[in-house]
């Protein structure tokens, strides 16, 4: 079952033809009691682990954790920090900082038996502390009489600013070895407050990303965790016709 | 009984297993969306950028009125490349240079014709102080020029001036949409 799933889960990356509309039968069958597993999950973005590797304008880690508080509820996080260098067409900088994202997950996935897979919708709170450096600009000329490209090298650096956003989580997490969990995760962000410095802007800002006109933004991780399984409960089966089981 | 029951359960599997790929697959989709708004990034052309300086032309006889200069050519020295749309008309902007705080023009009434006997030649120095202004990702910063605390003696004195006398009617350069030279001859 679980190499069912693990094959599912790696091929569906690349499959994105071929789905029939299967139709859903609400059939009740005669099912074992289950039991859920109760704990904490820790783990990393294997996305900003990778690309820092094979980006040179970016470094950064983001590790990521969750408790599990009820059935469907589960508390959970996201800490990181980045680096990031942009080049713009009249304009260079770097953005570094730290970000903390708090919030919670609702897991809206039926599991099989005793899974523990997720299919998840979540809310964070997200805060960032951060730094940016102008590195480069050129003025922005219409009349290229002088054709004067002049760049400045200002190497300015904007300290102490901060931001603050909400996130709204849409996401999988699927048990692919005991305890082993692989997670995608995509987020919208919306700006709550940003501490800009006072002749620039945050174009970036670490946790949050790119910052468009409006105050939102978009994101996403993809994981690897660990399940650190703190105590089990057995979940009663609402119908439980004839106690069969395996 | 018994392997008929374990058949429905994995045909059941299989349904689970179905519904989570389809689940999983359109939140992929979302993302393959989300990540194709990158690369929006144009100044817009409407926006306020480095300002030009605005020049207009009056009648020194009667300072009420504009006047044409007859055959006008603006010429950096050492360019060879007049600033074009500065003949039959009173009103013409020029650019400063961004990355220095002195920009000289040479004003060459009669020089817009191929005659260059009749030319004759006044140079204007504008000198002033920069301030640089983020605009936005796109347009990235614009200069703003300002010819306050500068000297007012923008023309050089020759032996025959064209132009009699100059105003320095805003000198804030912030925008196109005013004079901020009012030029007298």
């Amino acid at each position: 079952m679980k190499h069912t799933l693990k094959f599912i889960f790696s091929i569906s990356f690349l499959l994105v033809s071929f789905i029939g509309t299967a139709q859903e039968e609400k059939k009740k069958d005669s099912i074992a009691p289950k039991t859920e597993k109760f704990g904490i999950r820790v783990g990393i973005d294997l996305f900003k682990l990778t690309r820092s590797f094979y980006e040179d304008n970016y470094r950064g880690i983001e590790l990521v954790g969750d408790y599990r508080l009820t059935k469907k509820y589960f508390i959970a996080a996201e800490l990181g920090n980045e680096s990031k260098t942009v080049d713009e067409l009249n304009l260079n900088f770097t953005t570094e900082g730290t970000y903390l994202k708090a919030g919670f997950d609702y897991n809206a996935y039926e599991n099989w038996l005793d899974m523990e897979n997720m299919i998840y919708l979540g809310l964070r709170y997200g805060v960032s502390s951060f730094s940016q450096t102008l590195n480069e600009y050129q003025v922005y000329n219409t009349d290229p009489y002088f054709n004067e490209g002049d760049i400045s090298y200002p190497g300015e650096k904007f300290e102490g600013l901060s931001a603050q956003w909400a996130e709204v989580v849409a996401g999988v997490k699927a048990e692919v070895l005991k305890n082993v969990y692989v997670g995608f995760s995509v987020r919208m962000n919306y700006l709550i407050s940003n501490n800009k410095p006072e002749s620039f802007d945050n174009l970036y800002i670490p946790g949050f990303n790119r910052t468009y006109n409006g105050k939102f933004g978009a994101g996403f991780n993809y994981t690897v965790s660990y399940f650190l399984p703190l105590y089990k409960s057995t979940v009663k089966a609402k119908e439980v016709k004839d106690a069969k089981g395996k | 009984m018994y392997p008929r029951a374990i058949n429905k359960s994995k045909a059941n599997n299989l349904k689970t297993e179905l519904n989570f790929m389809k689940q999983l697959l359109s939140l992929l989709l979302i993302t393959f969306t989300l990540s194709g708004c990158e690369k929006d990034d144009i100044c817009d052309p409407e926006t306020a950028t480095t300002p030009s300086l605005v020049i207009q032309f009056y009648d020194a006889d009667s300072p009420n009125n504009l006047q044409t200069v007859t055959n006008l050519r603006v010429i950096a020295p050492g360019f060879t490349n007049a600033i074009s749309g500065t003949t039959g008309v009173n009103k013409i902007t020029i650019p400063l240079k961004t990355a220095e705080d002195t920009t000289t023009f040479h004003f060459i009434e009669n020089g817009g014709d191929a005659d260059t006997s009749d030319d004759n030649i006044d140079v204007l120095q504008f000198t002033y102080t920069r301030e640089s202004i983020f605009v936005s990702r796109a347009c990235g910063y614009k200069v703003n020029f300002d010819l306050t605390n500068t000297n007012t003696n923008l023309l050089t004195s020759d032996t025959d001036n064209w132009i009699q006398s100059i105003v320095i009617a805003q000198p804030n350069i912030e925008t196109e949409n005013e004079t901020h030279i009012k030029i007298y001859f």
